[in-house]
């Protein structure tokens, strides 16, 4: 008896033991299969990386991808933000204390530099030639405001030969080629012009299939309310700076919420709404009902960043209701006021790519970001392999075939064939380093224009233009500060809480001064401006500001 | 009841004679140690979860900035209760909380106990069944998707509530129920109504389940009709339930709203719709200033701890059961 239940002991022991062997195995980091090679035998090096944007994981044998790490020896698994904000995933990350070895925290980069988890790269990238290429003369400005070191390489707005650039994703005043074409192709330069036209239209055409028609849309939900407040830059003929416009002479940043031309705006919006142009719901209506709406075809015009109802022109152009796509204008008060809409790509230096301490092999990592900057791969990155994704012709043009287009179409087919996730790696834009193609097969002329449908090449012939954003002006010299919202507002600072006050007060008021009735508007208005002194600490805002245009100026100009 | 029994026993006065406290308690715990044994992971739990993290607390009398050593801080004192209370914006989101809290609190427990009386009278149980499963689905759908459905029953164009309204002739055009703060607090009140009403009858259905048969029968001699029974015999019966679960939910008052209020917010209603969450998430979470929002919670915990307390003290006068 006692004997048995001994052996039953020892094997319940046993069979505890083994599970806890299992599960421990499981926790155990570096399971992951190490020791893989490449075709010519070298050892694969694995790597980790975290991009704390919403993003798609691209299948392990992933075509591209695949040739990629044959010519790199390089795996790296690719993790991206899910249902979190950036900021949230990295506070997580960095109470944890392990982090993958690249990382782009997005919103959350700040914090990582506070955290101390991000490695400084400025006594290693001399040793890499591509990189310090990519770098160029931007290497002044990308280091940190505090402690002179910079942590990490910017992905975006790096600029090869020139811009490509073919369509235009910032922000405009944006109106229907239906409503264009049935005003025999005007030119629209001013805001009066701009809502008289839509008057005119919506008096024409007062139902789109046989739903009442929307004149003018202004999304203000959430965070996406830029374009209700920002307008009155543009119409002092400021590019977007975002939090505040900047005297040229004086190098003094100001804040655009004061100045006549904001009045003289939302005095026209006013208007407009109580003309009934402005949709009544656009104060309300969340992002969904917003890009609802503009996907009936019903919505003549809006000011927005291009970027933001993309989703919107996809469900347009998948309806083939080419006519309800849009046009941007660069509308501004005056004739004699230029637009300044569209500006020069600039190398965001507010993030990008940061190799952080808990990477082992900070050379391998760093070798790996210049292999990918090198010519070839960077064309193996967009365009995908020659003869399988595209042709290059005895001149060195490259062009697509009808079944390559239409498979760069598809999302589903895109991230299983090619190397697309690599976008958050550091990489030129504009043209190949020949300069004989585009970087991005969209922006090679020739595949421009076939993607065009007949309403676009009637629009653009029209006009005697090429491309969409020849509706703007062309873009100026960018100035040394630009763009000023790239400031980093600290915590527990004057002007952070400031920008916030400023920006409660606005989200209220704004949408109260246009609904307000006309005759009472100045009052409105008013009354606006002296909340907006008293509850924000707008002196402390501008000389924040201000100091820093000068900052840049002495460092960067 | 068992709770009359037991209690004596707890009294000093039943140590046996010739036996000192100490020892009494260590020969009890001796007996009962397999119970003690039994409560030891649930007291662990509650030990690291619930107590430990109170010593981040401390957070909110510092400039905390991550990465850097806790007790290497900058520390402030009071300065973040200063800024919070010095704040008219923080005042009016606490007026926001309370005024949303009791008014969906108030409707939760009138519908759902509503609710109750009314399934608990239905003979046909088959369609009994089918109102007490669809009342209860929208317990299950997140916040985002009710609030979806909301903004789409309210909107001007397509919304039925508009519609039914236009065409009934009781208004002219179609109101924007989003533009307008006074309808902000009842559009949240009722949305949530409209959520959790399903989910909250349960618990009380359970209860009436229990109600001994005899006392209705009792009522029927002495000739009491259907609303007679429900007033004198169910609700007395049932509210012993309802005083717990008021007190429960009395501690939950400045937790309740966050979801709702953010996605249905918008700019022209702010002033109304904000609560002491989103003051957190826009003035400390938001802007790295991460003292701040301990602060605002700690303030929300003891504010929670004292409303508790004065709901369990009444109970405790007017001789019901009580949580504490």
């Amino acid at each position: 008896m006692m004997k048995k239940d001994v052996r039953k002991r020892i094997k319940y022991s046993a069979l505890l033991a083994l599970i806890l062997v299992i599960a421990l195995a499981g926790c155990t980091p570096g399971s992951s299969s190490k020791g893989e090679t490449t075709a010519d035998g070298r050892e694969l090096k694995q790597f980790s990386a975290f991009f704390a944007v919403p993003g798609k994981i691209a299948p392990d044998d992933n075509r591209v991808l695949k040739a990629i790490e044959e010519k790199t020896g390089v795996r790296v698994t690719m993790d991206w933000l899910t249902g979190q904000t950036a900021k949230e995933r990295i506070g997580v990350l960095i109470a944890g204390g392990e982090y993958p070895d690249f990382i782009d925290g997005s919103d959350g980069t700040q914090q990582l530099v506070a955290a101390g988890a991000l490695v400084p790269l400025e006594d290693y990238i001399d040793k890499y030639p591509n990189i310090k290429n990519y770098l160029g003369e931007d290497w002044k400005k990308m280091k940190n405001t505090t402690d002179g070191h910079i942590y990490f390489i910017p992905q975006f707005g790096n600029i090869q030969e020139k811009s490509m650039k073919v369509t235009h994703d910032g922000e405009a005043f944006w109106i229907q080629k239906a409503v264009l074409e049935w005003d025999n192709y005007p030119t629209i330069k001013t805001l009066d012009q701009y809502f008289d036209l839509i008057e005119r239209y919506k008096a024409a055409h007062p139902t789109v299939d046989g739903q009442p028609t929307i004149g003018f849309e202004i999304i203000s939900y959430d965070w996406r309310y830029f374009a209700l407040e920002n307008p009155p830059l543009f119409m002092a003929g400021y590019p977007n700076e975002g939090a505040a416009i900047v005297d040229k002479e004086t190098l003094t940043a100001k804040n655009y919420n004061t100045i006549p031309e904001a009045k003289a705006y939302f005095k026209k919006i006013n208007e407009a709404y109580h003309q009934g142009l402005v949709d009544n719901e656009t104060f309300t209506a969340n992002y969904d009902q917003y890009i609802s709406k503009i996907s009936t075809g019903r919505v003549l015009g809006m000011v927005d960043q291009g970027w933001q109802f993309l989703d919107a022109e996809a469900s347009l152009v998948k309806q083939k209701l080419y006519d309800k796509t849009y046009v941007p204008l660069s509308i501004t008060l005056s004739e004699d006021v230029k637009g300044r809409y569209q500006n020069n790509p600039i190398l965001n230096v507010n993030g990008g790519l940061a190799i952080t301490k808990s990477c082992e092999d900070i050379e391998g990592a760093l070798q790996y970001i210049n292999d990918l900057l090198d010519p070839e791969i960077e064309v193996l990155r967009t365009w995908g392999q020659e003869g399988v994704d595209y042709q290059v012709d005895d001149k060195g043009v490259f062009s697509r075939n009808e079944e390559q287009r239409a498979n760069s179409k598809d999302p589903d087919w895109v991230l299983a064939n090619t190397g697309s996730p690599l976008v958050y790696f550091p990489h030129h834009e504009g043209m190949t380093a020949d300069g004989k193609n585009a970087l991005d097969p969209k922006e090679q002329p020739e595949e421009y224009l076939a993607t065009l449908n007949d309403i676009d090449k009637k629009v653009l012939k029209a006009y005697g233009y090429t491309k969409f954003t020849d509706f703007l002006e062309p873009a100026e010299e960018n100035e040394p500060w630009f763009p000023i919202y790239t400031y980093n507002f600290e915590p527990n600072k004057p002007e952070t809480i400031a920008r916030q006050k400023m920006d409660d007060v606005k989200r209220k008021w704004l949408p109260k001064v246009i609904m307000t009735s006309p005759a009472e508007f100045d009052k409105a208005w008013e009354e606006y401006q002296a909340t907006l002194k008293e509850s924000a600490d707008i002196k402390a805002y501008e000389d924040a500001l201000t100091e820093e245009v000068r900052r840049r100026m002495e460092l960067w100009g | 009841m068992a709770k009359k029994e037991l209690q004596p026993s707890l009294k000093t006065s039943h140590i046996p004679a010739g036996t000192s406290w100490i020892g009494y308690n260590l020969s009890r715990m001796k007996s009962q140690r397999q119970l003690m044994w039994m409560s030891f992971p649930f007291i662990a739990f509650i030990a690291i979860f619930a107590y430990g993290p109170l010593w981040g607390w401390l957070m909110a009398f510092q400039n905390y900035r991550p990465g850097i050593g806790f007790m290497e801080q900058d520390w402030v004192g009071v300065d973040h209760f200063r800024t919070l209370f010095t704040d008219p914006t923080f005042l009016r989101v606490i007026r926001n909380t309370l005024a949303m809290s009791l008014i969906s609190l108030f409707l939760g427990f009138v519908g759902s106990i509503g609710l109750a009386l009314l399934l608990n009278e239905l003979r046909m149980i088959l369609f009994k069944r089918v109102v007490q499963t669809v009342s209860y689905l929208p317990h299950f759908l997140s916040w985002i998707i009710v609030t979806g459905i909301v903004a789409n029953v309210l909107s001007t164009e397509t919304g039925i509530v508009n519609v039914l309204l236009t065409k009934l002739g009781l208004i002219d055009a179609p109101i924007n129920f989003f533009a307008e703060p006074k309808y902000f607090w009842g559009i949240v009140g009722l949305s949530s109504m409209w959520k959790e009403i399903g989910w909250g009858t349960i618990i009380y259905l359970a209860a009436m389940a229990s109600i001994n048969p005899s006392l209705y029968e009792a009522a029927s001699i002495d000739g009491a009709g259907r609303f007679r029974k429900m007033f004198n015999v169910t609700l007395p019966s049932i509210k012993p339930t309802i005083i717990i679960l008021l007190i429960i939910n009395v501690g939950n008052v400045l937790n309740a709203g966050f979801e709702i209020q953010y996605l249905l917010g918008n700019g022209l209603v702010q002033d109304v719709s904000e609560t002491i969450d989103i003051f957190v998430l826009k003035y400390g979470i938001n802007l790295g200033n991460y003292s701040l929002a301990t602060a605002a919670g700690i303030f929300k915990s003891v504010v929670s701890l004292v409303l508790i307390f004065i709901a369990n003290g009444i109970a405790k006068s007017l001789g019901e059961e009580r949580l504490i």
